[in-house]
Order: C-alpha cells, then structure tokens, then sequence
C-alpha cells in the first residue's frame, strides 16, 4: 500500500508478526522434540498445521509470511542436508512448494470469509440501524424532529462533521449554522436532486457526499456526510438509504399539514358562508320591515287610519332599534375574534353592571317581567364593563324573547367564581341544540321565526372566554333554560378606608 | 329669544333629521359638517349649545372642545358610537359635559339638550347645591341628605362623591373626575374605590339597590344624578 499506515494498522502488522514468529516456533519445537520418533512427512504435516493455523487467523501478507517461514525453517532444520537452505531432494523442494501453495489458498479462504461474515454483520447493523431510524420517524410530529434523528442516525453511522436540512420548492431551510461550502453544497444537491460526491461521478472532488432527501421534483432535503470514499459504496449506500427514510417521514408530515390547511380553509370559507346567510338575514328582515313601514307612511299617510300610523312608526323605531343591537353584536364579536384590541380590564360591580342592562331593557316591552335578585357584598371582579354588560343584555334579551312569563336574574357568589345566572320558563334549549347555542349563528331550527339571536349568544360565548370565564346552559326542573355565567373571583384590591 | 343649537355632524340625513326636530322644538338650529366650520360658526354666531358628533372628517373633536373650554363654559353634549368609547371619555375628561350613544332617540337628545343648558353661564350663576327627586333631597349647604322624609348619615367620603354628583347636576361624571375631586390625582386609576363607594351609597340612599333610581351608572363611563 502507497498510503503510509495507521497506528492502529501498524499495531496489528506487529501483533501478526509476532503471530507468525509464535507459530513456526512452536512447530519448530514440536518437530525437534519428535526428531527421529517420526518420519519427515509428518514433520512437514505439523509446519503445515501451523501454516494453517495462522493463515486463518491472519491476513494474507501474515499467511505468505508464515508459509515462507515455516518452508525455511523446516528446510534448515529438519531437510537434509539440515542447518543449511539448499534442497538436496525435488521432493522436498515439491512440499515446500505444496506448502506454500495450501497457505496461499487457506489465507485466501479464510480472509474471505472473514470478509463475508464481517459484511453480513455490517448489512445486519445497517438494516437494525435503519429499522430503528424508520421507527423512530414514525413518531416524529414536526419536521424539526425529523432532522434531529436523521442527524443522529447518519452520525451513528459517519464520523466526519454531519449536515441535515430540510428544503421547500428547491430552496434550502438555511436557518441552521452551516459552513459556506456545505450550505453551497447542500443547495447544490437539492437543485440537481441527485447524490454528489466521491465514487458518483458527480463532483467526486468533495471530501464529502452530499445526498438530496427525496426523489426529483419532490427533494424535501439534503444530507451532507464525511468521511466519504469513493470505495466505500456500501457507506454511500447506507446514507442514501437513511436519505430515502427521512424523505418519506418529511414527506408524510408536509402531506398532513397540508391536509390540515385545506381542510382550515374550507371550514373557514364555511363559516364564513354561514356568516355571510346569518348577517344577511339579521340585517335584511329589520330593514325589509323598516322600509315597508316607512314608505307605506310616505304613500298612504293619508289614506291609513291614526292608529295604525302610530303602529307603522312604532314598529320604525323598534326594528331600528333591533338592528342597531344586531350591529353592536357583529362589530363586537368580530372584533374579539380579531383580539386586536386590548381589553379594558377594570374593577368592576356586578351589581352595577346589571342595574344599567335591567334599567335600559325595563324601558321596552316585556321589561316588566325581568326580576333581579343580587345577593349583598359581592366581590368586584376583574372585566370590561361594556363588554361584560353585553352580556347580561343579551342573555336577558334571549329570555324575554324566548319566554312569555318571568325572568330571573340571581347574582351569587360560590367559592371562587361569581355566578350570574338568568333563568326562564320558555320553551327551552333541545339536549342536542345545548352544545351548539353558542356557535354563531346557531339557532336550533328556528330561523326566520326569531330575530338575531344566533348571533347574541355566540358574543356571549366570546365575552366569558376573554374574561376566563364559563358561561353553560342547562335545563330548568320545571321547564325553561338557565343560562350561568361564572367569573372567576380575584383578590380584591385593597380598599380604600371606608370613612 | 330662542336658544341656538350648533349641531356638528358630516352625515347629511342625520344633519337634516336633527335639524327637523330641534327647530320643531322651538331652537335655532346652526350645523357645521366639520371641526374647522364649526370653530368658525363659534367664532362669528351665537351659540348655547353644541351637539358634536366624533370622527369627524378633518380631526379630533378634543381640539374644539379645549378650545372652547379656554373661553366659554359652552354646553358640549358628545354624539358617538360604541367603538368611539374611548375618545368619548377623553373628551368628557376634557371639559364636554354629556354624551348620547348612537343610535339614540330625539327624546334622549332633547333631554341631553335640557340638561347641559341649565348650566348656561354657571360660572356666573351660584354652584348647583340641591337635588331633590324621587324622594330623596341632597342639601350641600346645609349637610343635609334625606330619604323620604328621614334623614340618612353619609360618611364624610360618601358625601364628597355625592356632592360631585349633585355639582354636575344630572350631567354625567367620569371616573376620572370623580376620582381626581374626592381622593386626588394620584388615585386617578383605583376604579374600585368608586365600585365600593357607589355599592355603599346605592344600599343608603335607592330604595332597590339592584335597580338604582338615583345613582345611574354610565357602563364604562362614569355615573350621574338622574334628574329627570
């Protein structure tokens, strides 16, 4: 070999060497002890014993070397005329030359089939290696996962600095640190989609091979390993396998988001459909009802008794007012959605809260029935007062809406929450519709018979959420819904002297 | 001679519709469609009473408002929507003295109206110190609060926050006003002194302390004396 050598080979040269020397010593010894007991044949049989002995256990430069030696030292020991290296026979120069031959071959023998075992136990590693590797990528959730165990899985296997990235559209994720050269490299081999490097007739210059993950027009990334030998093509063949692995692992994770956008997508446009019907008919109907009003007054004034005018404008100013509510409803829950906007976190009564909600809603028709009941000293609770009287407003709209006979609203304080409950005896919320009221725009079967309140409850929903509250319905005992809202109660802040 | 009406509102039917009912109701009515029209009406006409609509096309209404807290005692009634709010309050708390959420009813205007002229010239005429309605009279002069007839004990807080209601007249207080003129400006963010005093003074002085009477509360705002 050109190369100079190892420490490590040089180590073993020398441990052969002694090998050799042990081996024909030994026999030399046997030989000389059993001088004249046996016949030179059999002499020659044990030389060739440990010809073979040590031709299976050394390489074939230590099976010529033990051969040579122990031709030589049997030739000066033993073959006559002994203690010299001439032949006086051509049957003894036909032994040594038998001799020679048997070690070639036993050392070639067994040299390859040290070789085979030592493939078969390398192939065996490999394929262990990539089993694990592949159970390992099933349960990757992210791509960053990916790359961390196809880093360790090609360190395992490639001593020299390794490199991994992902890749998108044939543009390298070039976030990690990476050399220049490699990150070069690395988009290189993402753009031809093939494996650069030693023994490819690619770029065999590199010290190093780079191997795209994934097949042309679908490279999710690339592999940079070393060392790299344009020999080793089990070793390049190994990384183009865990290569292979990575690709199909990223290629599931990319596949499923993409899934999973689509399907976002379309349950957006979904609802953004259902948005679409729901504020159309929210606005519509009002505004039908408001025009044929108001125009019928402009044309017929003359013609409609007085009653009947004061009807016409009453049922104006009652379904503007309607939708000026169903207005404050969107804007309001499309701007919670939004969550730009910084809440007003204030402390607040509850007490008060609802005194202004019930004052204003007492004003309309059916405001009689609403009956409060708080209990005293409440605590304040932490919340935006508008938003929060919202709420309240809403819940008792729905009820004096949905209901003929009284109205409850009870404010109690349980332990840590603050529950503010409004009960009535209408009809009544469907086991099924209770987990959808407060979709938007959910109205268990009713559209068309009632106005807005799809909307109403969703904003609810929406204002308990960014309060960290809870906000439930459930059946009445004896008929009626109940819808509760709990607040979570704070420590109260320090209070001014009550002076 | 009837009193004049500066309304400053850049939508033309809404112009047109109050325009209607306030002359019907007897007052002059000037309009502007913007801040620099009507600084300039302020300016060369007379003017009782000035009814601002926010998010006006050229600026911010809180300019008008300083400068005509810097010359007038002006009544200034605020017209503003819900996503307004904050503005709103930035102009009560710069000297406007009542506002009305849109969409909002004549009659709701009209009394907005009546409110903020009582206090035409104020700083001339002596302070607003009675209240008496609905039962209950608040005398500040003489230190004197009354429950139909009976007579309560207010605490020496209690009766500051009451007198800065009585003061305003049935004008709305912001929080911040209530809370600079009874604890000072360093309290001007400990809201919960109010939310403690109010529940303390609605238990005194309502007769359904859930459903005051009396002590209105303005959501997010302030409260008043209701007056009407």
């Amino acid at each position: 070999m050109a190369n100079p050598l190892t420490p490590a080979e040089r180590a073993r040269a020398g441990r052969d060497l002694v090998g050799v020397v042990v081996a024909i010593a030994a026999a030399t010894a046997v030989c000389a002890a059993l001088d004249g007991v046996i016949s030179l044949t059999s002499q020659a049989m044990v030389y060739l014993f440990a010809v073979v002995a040590a031709s299976y256990a050394l390489d074939r430069v230590g099976a010529i070397a033990s051969a040579v030696g122990a031709v030589t030292a049997f030739n000066f020991f033993f073959v006559p005329p002994r203690y010299t290296l001439a032949v006086e026979h051509r049957e003894h120069l036909i032994a040594l030359v038998a001799m020679l031959a048997v070690a070639l071959l036993v050392s070639t023998l067994s040299a390859a089939l040290k070789r085979e075992t030592a493939a078969a136990h390398a192939s065996e590693t490999r394929a262990r290696q990539l089993r694990e590797l592949a159970a390992g990528l099933l349960a990757a959730e992210r791509e960053s996962d990916v790359l961390r165990i196809g880093r360790e899985a090609l360190a395992r296997r490639f001593t020299g600095p390794v490199f991994l990235v992902g890749a998108r559209d044939g543009e390298v994720d070039d976030r990690t640190a990476i050399p220049d050269d490699v990150a070069r490299g690395l988009r290189c081999c993402v753009g031809e989609a093939a494996v650069l490097g030693p023994g490819t007739g690619r770029w065999p210059g590199l010290d190093a091979w780079y191997v795209p993950l994934g097949p042309r027009d679908s490279v999710v990334g690339a592999a940079c390993v070393a060392p790299a030998d344009a020999a080793d093509a089990v070793g390049r063949e190994h990384a183009e396998a865990i290569a292979a692995l990575l690709a199909q692992a990223i290629g599931r994770l990319r596949l499923a988001e993409a899934n999973l956008a689509t399907s976002a997508a379309l349950q957006r446009q979904h609802l953004q459909s259902t948005f679409l019907a729901a504020v159309s008919h929210d606005l519509r109907t009002p505004l039908t009802a408001i025009v044929a009003a108001a125009s019928s007054l402009q044309q017929q004034r003359a013609r409609l008794p007085v009653g009947e005018q004061d009807r016409l404008l009453a049922a104006i100013v009652a379904d503007a007012s309607h939708l000026s509510a169903v207005t404050e409803n969107t804007l309001q829950l499309v701007r919670l959605a939004a969550g730009g906007e910084a809440l007003r976190l204030e402390w607040q009564a509850v007490e008060e809260i609802v005194g202004s909600v019930v004052a204003r809603l007492r004003a309309r028709p059916g405001g009689d029935r609403i009956g409060v009941r708080i209990a005293a000293d409440l605590p304040l609770v932490r919340g935006d007062a508008t938003l929060l009287g919202q709420l309240v407003g809403n819940l008792l709209d729905n009820a004096l809406k949905y209901s003929e006979g009284p109205v409850q609203l009870v404010a109690l304080r349980a332990g840590k929450r603050l529950l503010v409950s409004v009960k009535d005896r209408g009809g009544g919320v469907g086991e099924a519709d209770r987990a959808r009221v407060f979709e938007p725009f959910y109205r268990g079967g009713r559209i068309g018979a009632t106005r807005g309140a799809g909307l109403g409850l969703a904003l609810c929903k929406a204002i308990a959420d960014v309060h960290g509250a809870s906000l439930v319905v459930s059946a009445r005992p004896r008929g009626g819904t109940r819808f509760t809202l709990a607040l979570p109660v704070e420590a109260q802040p320090e209070a001014a002297l009550a002076t | 001679m009837s009193l004049a009406v500066l309304v400053v509102e850049d939508d033309r039917e809404i112009r047109d519709v109050l325009r209607a009912s306030l002359a019907a109701e007897g007052f002059d009515v000037l309009t502007a469609v913007s801040l620099s029209e009507a600084a300039a009406l302020l300016d060369h006409a007379r003017v009782d009473v000035v009814v601002l609509d926010l998010g006006l096309p050229d600026g911010d209404g809180a300019e008008l408002v300083r400068r005509i807290r810097r010359t007038s005692s002006l009544p200034v009634v605020i017209a503003s929507a819900r996503h307004q709010e904050a503005e709103k309050i930035a102009l009560l708390d710069a000297g406007a003295d009542d506002f009305l959420t849109k969409p909002f009813a004549v009659g709701e205007l009209l009394a907005r109206i009546r409110v903020a002229l009582r206090h035409r010239g104020t700083a001339v005429q002596p302070a607003i110190t009675r209240y008496d309605a609905g039962g209950l009279v608040i005398d500040l002069d003489a230190h004197r609060v009354e429950r139909n007839g009976e007579a309560l004990h207010l605490t020496p807080t209690e009766f500051n926050v009451v007198a800065c209601l009585v003061r305003a007249d049935g004008r709305v207080v912001t929080h911040r006003q209530l809370l600079v003129d009874v604890w000072g400006a360093e309290h001007i963010d400990d809201v919960h002194y109010l939310r403690l005093y109010m529940a303390q003074l609605r238990a005194k002085l309502e007769d359904v302390p859930s459903e005051p009477r009396h002590l209105v509360t303005e959501t997010g705002v302030g409260y008043r004396l209701a007056t009407e």
